[in-house]
């Protein structure tokens, strides 16, 4: 490994990414694009989802029920139907996502201080949403009803106490709590997932130059192949680096999640983080003979596990064994860990040295393979 | 046979990709300080023997020294003290002339004042004074391919390999393209050219002809004219050149004309055959039959272009 050919090859590889200034852009913000988009995207409280609502009572107080139930943000009375085939046709054509229906003796059974059926009709294609309303339906009727019959204990002054008349354990619905708590832990394991780009960088250039021939140039000059590989790689990973400073920054100051560990740490552990990832790029663009190649299969082996199997929205735990291998094989997985180990509990080397390690193994593998695979893959 | 004033020399090289043989079992050596040009039609393996050479693939069968180094048993010996001058253009073409001249010279530890004088030179010897800061993707051919010598020079290699080096340039810029060569032979560089142009050919001093990666002359280009030419060359300016070509080969197939080969070559005919004279009469009357007016006739020394389609036939 001879230092000079490795400054070389970087300082012509920082020319590129300088002279093209599409792939500075590149590099450089669509991590912190990519991780503002899913931030919100992922996170986002749903709100003005739209019902029907048919009243067979037509009473002051269906009205008043109706009233406070679409009162605000979260739902909105799409429309007041007179039958359930209405209901079914709105369901269908996707222009609401829920129905609530209200009983005949809705007033009535109120005032007499009984039980009071009210049924609610969901769009099961979209649980989300329909979830959502059947909570918010429930949350807001509850209210209502127990300041109805509040007061209608006090007009008829009879002895009773409300919490006799309702059963329903309000406390289930105080905990529910839409906004941020996801975002706690996504949006570090999101930052795992964006500072992976840098990687797609790499397969390209790698299989820009064998495109060119200009790869065939360099490999007849005494630079080695690791120089050259690590060399391409460097400059990657300190502009992977500048993220690094950037996305912590972002989480903390737009989605206020706290960093309650090292910043040095993370920052050193997200260089090793690059140089693992970067050495996937590099064999990516060993292997593949075109750009285009190399860009669909560094979607397919890099950027798809790095969504769906590093464990930021699907549990590891809960993946079939071979899966489960398959993930512990991916960088992603263990800077997903470190990210959230840093970011939340604020944890250090004790707890995710061997995450550093099983990273570290993996940039040096990869970089041989690369490396190894280089000649032959040029004849 | 194998001394010091070898720069190259080929024992059996062989290159099989799968059932297909690229190069089968060539010899041949390359003395220093020669041109040394390598001829075939494409696909005949000029690429693929160059890249063994390189050490870029691993011989199937044989061995090839360079500079008196085994290339499959040491590559890395042999890199600094060679240069490489690849089909296509080889320099990025997003970087500028400069930074261009720049990587390579560090890519073999030309650093500092030396690298400095080096590209001052290089620019120089390419006519790119005042375009340091041109990327060389907005550069014309001819100036792209000098450049592109004076970048695989730029550590001073003992011998450089140049495959097909002004394919696709203007006459001219080839002409400054050679003598450059011919200026770099005189400071006792060898170089190792391939090439289907026949007028670069003659300006080799020695020649190796290759044809479906077989080894089928070497030597100067005058012995090779010799030594492979099946017969004389008559020349003829018929009135009719492509129609004059069909009636010959018609006649020949015929048995008519014992002659060995009609080419077209611009508006003249070439008939090959041993003592081409004495058919002369024959030929005028075969064309005349076609309503086709011979023309002038004359016997002419071969070029290597006719030396070159009698071998490939």
């Amino acid at each position: 490994m001879s230092f000079r050919h490795l400054r070389a090859v970087i300082r012509k590889e920082i020319n590129h990414i300088l002279r093209d200034r599409t792939t500075f852009v590149l590099v450089m913000l669509v991590p912190t694009a990519m991780l503002f988009i899913m931030a919100y995207a992922l996170t986002v409280d749903i709100k003005h989802v739209p019902i029907a609502v048919l009243d067979y009572d037509r009473s002051p107080t269906s009205r008043a029920f109706i009233q406070q139930v679409t009162e605000g943000e979260d739902l909105d009375l799409y429309a007041q139907v007179d039958s359930l085939d209405d209901i079914d046709n709105l369901l269908t054509r996707g222009e609401i996502k829920a129905a609530l229906i209200i009983a005949p003796d809705f007033e009535h059974d109120l005032l007499s201080l009984r039980g009071i059926p009210l049924q609610i009709i969901v769009d099961g294609t979209e649980p989300k949403s329909g979830g959502f309303a059947v909570d918010h339906i429930g949350g807001r009727a509850e209210e209502f009803i127990s300041e109805a019959l509040a007061s209608r204990i006090r007009a008829l002054n009879v002895n009773v106490s409300l919490d006799s008349l309702q059963p329903i354990d309000l406390r289930v619905r105080a905990l529910y709590n839409p906004s941020l708590k996801p975002r706690v832990d996504i949006i570090p394991g999101l930052i795992s997932m964006v500072l992976g780009f840098p990687a797609l960088s790499v397969a390209l250039t790698l299989a820009h130059e064998r495109e060119h021939g200009t790869l065939e140039q360099v490999l007849v000059t005494p630079v080695g192949r690791a120089e050259f590989l690590l060399g391409k790689m460097i400059p990657y990973i300190i502009v992977g680096l500048a993220n690094v400073i950037i996305m912590p920054a972002i989480a903390r100051v737009t989605f206020h999640i706290p960093f309650n560990g090292s910043f040095p740490l993370f920052f050193l552990l997200s260089a090793v983080f690059l140089f693992a990832i970067l050495s996937m790029g590099m064999l990516v663009g060993v292997f593949m003979p075109t750009q285009p190649a190399a860009l669909a299969l560094s979607f397919l082996v890099i950027f798809f596990p790095g969504f769906f199997m590093t464990g930021i929205f699907f549990p590891i735990a809960s993946m079939p064994a071979e899966m489960r291998m398959e993930a512990m094989s991916l960088p992603g997985t263990h800077y997903a860990t470190i990210t959230r180990g840093v970011f939340l509990p604020g944890v250090g080397l004790d707890v995710l040295w061997p995450n550093v390690l099983a990273l570290l193994g993996m940039g040096i593998a990869f970089t041989a393979v690369a490396a190894l695979s280089f000649r032959k893959k040029l004849g | 046979m194998k001394g010091n004033d070898s720069a190259i020399v080929a024992r059996g090289l062989t290159k099989r990709f799968g059932n297909f043989t690229a190069v089968d079992g060539i010899d041949f050596e390359v003395r220093r300080g020669e041109i040394f040009g390598f001829l075939g039609p494409n696909g005949a393996g000029k690429t693929t023997t160059i890249r063994m050479m390189l050490g870029l693939l691993k011989p199937t069968a044989g061995t090839v020294e360079v500079l008196g180094v085994s290339v499959s048993k040491h590559p890395e010996k042999i890199r600094p003290r060679i240069g490489y001058m690849s089909q296509r253009f080889s320099l990025y073409n997003d970087l500028t002339v400069l930074q261009n001249l720049r990587f390579y010279g560090r890519a073999y530890g030309v650093e500092n004042d030396l690298l400095k004088e080096r590209i001052q030179d290089a620019i120089q010897m390419a006519g790119l004074e005042g375009h340091e800061r041109t990327r060389t993707k907005d550069l014309s051919g001819g100036w792209r391919q000098r450049l592109a010598l004076s970048a695989a020079i730029l550590h001073r290699p003992e011998l450089i390999f140049l495959d097909e080096p002004t394919a696709g340039v203007d006459p001219i810029s080839r002409r400054a393209f050679w003598n450059l060569l011919y200026k770099l032979v005189a400071e006792g560089v060898t170089v190792f050219v391939t090439t289907h142009y026949m007028d670069e050919a003659e300006h080799c001093h020695r020649l190796a002809l290759i044809q479906r990666g077989r080894l089928i002359a070497l030597g100067s280009p005058e012995e090779i004219k010799r030594d492979m030419m099946r017969g004389q060359v008559l020349e003829i300016a018929p009135s009719n050149t492509a129609k004059a070509v069909k009636v010959l080969r018609a006649a020949r197939e015929a048995g008519r004309l014992p002659i060995e080969e009609v080419a077209m070559y611009g508006a003249l005919v070439h008939v090959v055959a041993p003592q081409v004279k004495q058919y002369q009469e024959a030929i005028a009357a075969e064309l005349r039959q076609a309503n086709v007016e011979p023309g002038p006739m004359a016997v002419i020394e071969p070029s290597l272009e006719d030396v070159f389609i009698a071998c490939m036939r």
